[in-house]
């Protein structure tokens, strides 16, 4: 086991933010925790629970540029934008660093990848901070994570009496930390990441499962509170949806610039399905809801392989009428134990 | 990131060599491109394939080819525009020799190999007749090795329909019936019938026997199709169907296309009907 005091800690982050372009916890304001750009470590927060949002800005930006058109008379020139240099995002919670895992699945190892995505991930370091409990909303548990799981970081802080017990987890959090002072703990003292409280597991319906249960009833009557607002898309770690938008940048006599972006989508958005000539398969709200939900636990694990959702509760939170995936879970389960039950019935 | 064709959003760059007025508010646009890779990637598309055209500035948007590479090199479109649509409007204001960028080709295709010897009933409604006519023009282009080819051709008034200009050669080619019909018939319009392509199609009445049907159109036009065909004999198995889905990758990543756990984009936008009646969402 490696540790590191606060001290040595700062230290380092001064250091590394001289170097490197360090994205970290940081309180903006009114309680609020962001992760964002630091330029030293006096602005990075290490008392916080999960930020507002997700980190998933830092790979799949929420306006990106992806290509600059420059029009001259007849003339038209493409150029690729590249992405920046190398980032750390350091402070992630293992939830935020579990989203990735999916994003990573559609964006990068499905093939054609996505270039941007892709070599911005590749220039990506994670240094997870483990949380010191489970929040309110919190449930990684039930969808395969940990409070302290290390298995999607470079590298795992783990919060513990006079600093912090060190987990290299990647040849790129090892060559990261070299630059660190650790010490090595020799005195014998428990320096584990002590016993912390667990929210209750809420019952996941397995993926091959979710089907049998696509025509209830429940989607339209969950559907009937959802105001299509799409905040629970823009905050997901791993909602994904994308549209395009040519947008100008620069005008002048002789140059026309404009640039190909990316923006967030959601598909909860009233007119997301809609096609030529104004046809839209998916009008109510709760056959969009629905699809996001079957996003996240059938159609995503079954076409890219992880999960859609990683339990960070931020959702459940930022819902402005209470749609709450965790009584939804609950919910699609109890669903599933009645239709065993009359099967169950049927074979005898 | 290079500019060597590692970035699957990027694409290629095209003029446009030919504008041609299909019908109302509906051109063929012919585009030239202007580099090899890019005619490398279009060599041998499919019928049935799309690709998305950009007007730069303006955005892009998903269209099915509607040539075929045994007719020449130029990429044509059929693109109608829409009143509130910033591409299509964009699109219909180029002129000649106006850069242009398409994607491409993308999706799957109607299996023209497979289908060879059989009778093929081609179904279009409006716009939709866009990613069939690849299909009449390689059965026509290899007229000995398929069967029987009739095509219904639908649009809501006249004004709408598109492709007039082939008709005569189409009607002239062996074993090659043409019926039209317009949900509303102006007084001096005879050159087809009034009333739904259902209504045509039951009259017309193909024999499903060792035959494939091939349709496009509105979602709720493909679904009242595929009623007529079953009462005519036609399994879900002989009908073919080409649906949209208003991608913005095309490659399976946006998100936008999905029907239950399928995308239209890669999955399609080719399906046999089979396939479509048993998604766990309906395209309608």
């Amino acid at each position: 086991m490696m540790f590191m005091t606060h001290d040595d800690l700062t230290t380092w982050l001064d250091h590394l933010t001289k170097e490197l372009k360090v994205i970290a916890p940081r309180d903006v304001g009114k309680g609020h925790v962001l992760y964002r750009p630091v330029t030293n470590s006096s602005e990075i927060t290490f008392d916080y629970t999960r930020p507002d949002l997700s980190a998933k800005e830092f790979l799949l930006p929420h306006t990106e540029r992806l290509m600059r058109f420059e029009k001259r008379a007849d003339q038209l020139e493409m150029h690729d934008l590249s992405c920046e240099a190398e980032q750390i995002i350091f402070g992630i919670r293992p939830c935020d660093a579990h989203g990735f895992v999916a994003l990573d699945a559609l964006f990068r190892d499905q093939e054609p990848a996505d270039a941007h995505y892709s070599q911005r991930r590749e220039m990506t370091i994670l240094v997870g901070m483990a949380c010191p409990q489970m929040w309110e909303g919190c449930f990684c548990t039930s969808v395969g994570g940990a409070p302290d799981d290390p298995s999607h970081l470079d590298a795992l802080l783990i919060p513990v009496d006079g600093g912090y017990a060190v987990q290299t987890v990647t040849d790129k959090g090892e060559k990261l930390l070299a630059s660190a002072d650790f010490k090595e703990v020799t005195d014998g003292q428990d320096r584990t990441l002590p016993e912390i409280p667990m929210n209750e597991i809420v019952p996941v319906l397995p993926p091959e499962q979710w089907p049998g249960h696509f025509d209830e009833d429940y989607w339209m009557r969950l559907g009937e509170r959802c105001l299509s607002c799409k905040l629970c898309t823009f905050i997901c770690p791993t909602c994904r949806c994308f549209d395009l938008r040519d947008e100008p940048i620069a005008s002048g006599a002789n140059l026309v610039v404009h640039e190909r972006m990316r923006v967030w989508d959601a598909c909860t958005a009233p007119n997301y399905r809609t096609i030529a000539g104004g046809h839209n398969s998916r009008p109510l709200k709760g056959q969009r809801i629905r699809n996001r939900y079957y996003c996240k636990f059938h159609y995503y694990p079954q076409d890219f392989g992880p999960l859609g959702c990683v339990g960070c509760g931020r959702c459940v939170e930022v819902c402005p009428v209470n749609i709450d995936i965790l009584e939804m879970l609950s919910t699609v389960s109890a669903m599933q134990r009645e239709l065993d039950v009359l099967e169950a019935e049927v074979e005898l | 990131m290079s500019n060597d064709g590692t970035n699957p959003m990027r694409p290629y760059l095209g003029v446009l060599a030919g504008i041609k007025e299909l019908a109302a508010d509906i051109r063929l646009f012919q585009i030239e491109l202007q580099n090899a890779t890019g005619k490398a990637a279009f060599a041998d598309y499919m019928p049935g394939q799309f690709a998305f055209v950009s007007a730069f500035g303006a955005g892009e948007a998903p269209f099915g080819i509607t040539s075929i590479p045994g007719r020449g090199e130029l990429l044509e479109f059929a693109i109608h525009r829409h009143p509130h649509g910033k591409t299509t409007n964009a699109l219909h204001s180029l002129k000649l020799g106006d850069p242009v960028g398409v994607r491409g080709p993308l999706g799957n295709w109607f299996p023209m190999d497979e289908i060879k010897g059989k009778d093929i009933i081609v179904i279009g409604g409006g716009i939709g007749g866009a990613p069939l006519r690849p299909v009449i023009s390689t059965i026509l282009d290899d007229r000995e090795n398929y069967g029987g080819l009739t095509i219904l051709w639908a649009a809501r008034n006249p004004s709408l329909l598109i492709f007039t200009e082939e008709y005569d050669s189409w009607r002239a080619t062996p074993r090659t019936d043409l019926h039209l019909t317009v949900d509303q018939r102006p007084p001096d319009w005879r050159e087809g019938n009034e009333g739904l392509i259902t209504t045509l199609l039951e009259n017309v009445g193909p024999s499903p026997k060792n035959a494939i049907t091939i349709t496009c159109g509105p979602p709720i036009m493909i679904h009242f199709v595929a009623l007529s065909l079953r009462k005519l004999g036609f399994t879900l198995d002989q009908m073919l169907v080409t649906l949209e889905g208003r991608m913005h990758c095309g490659i399976g990543k946006c998100g936008r296309c999905n029907l239950g756990d399928i995308f239209v984009c890669v999955d399609g936008p080719v399906f046999h009907h089979s396939q479509v009646a048993g998604l766990m969402e309906s395209f309608l």
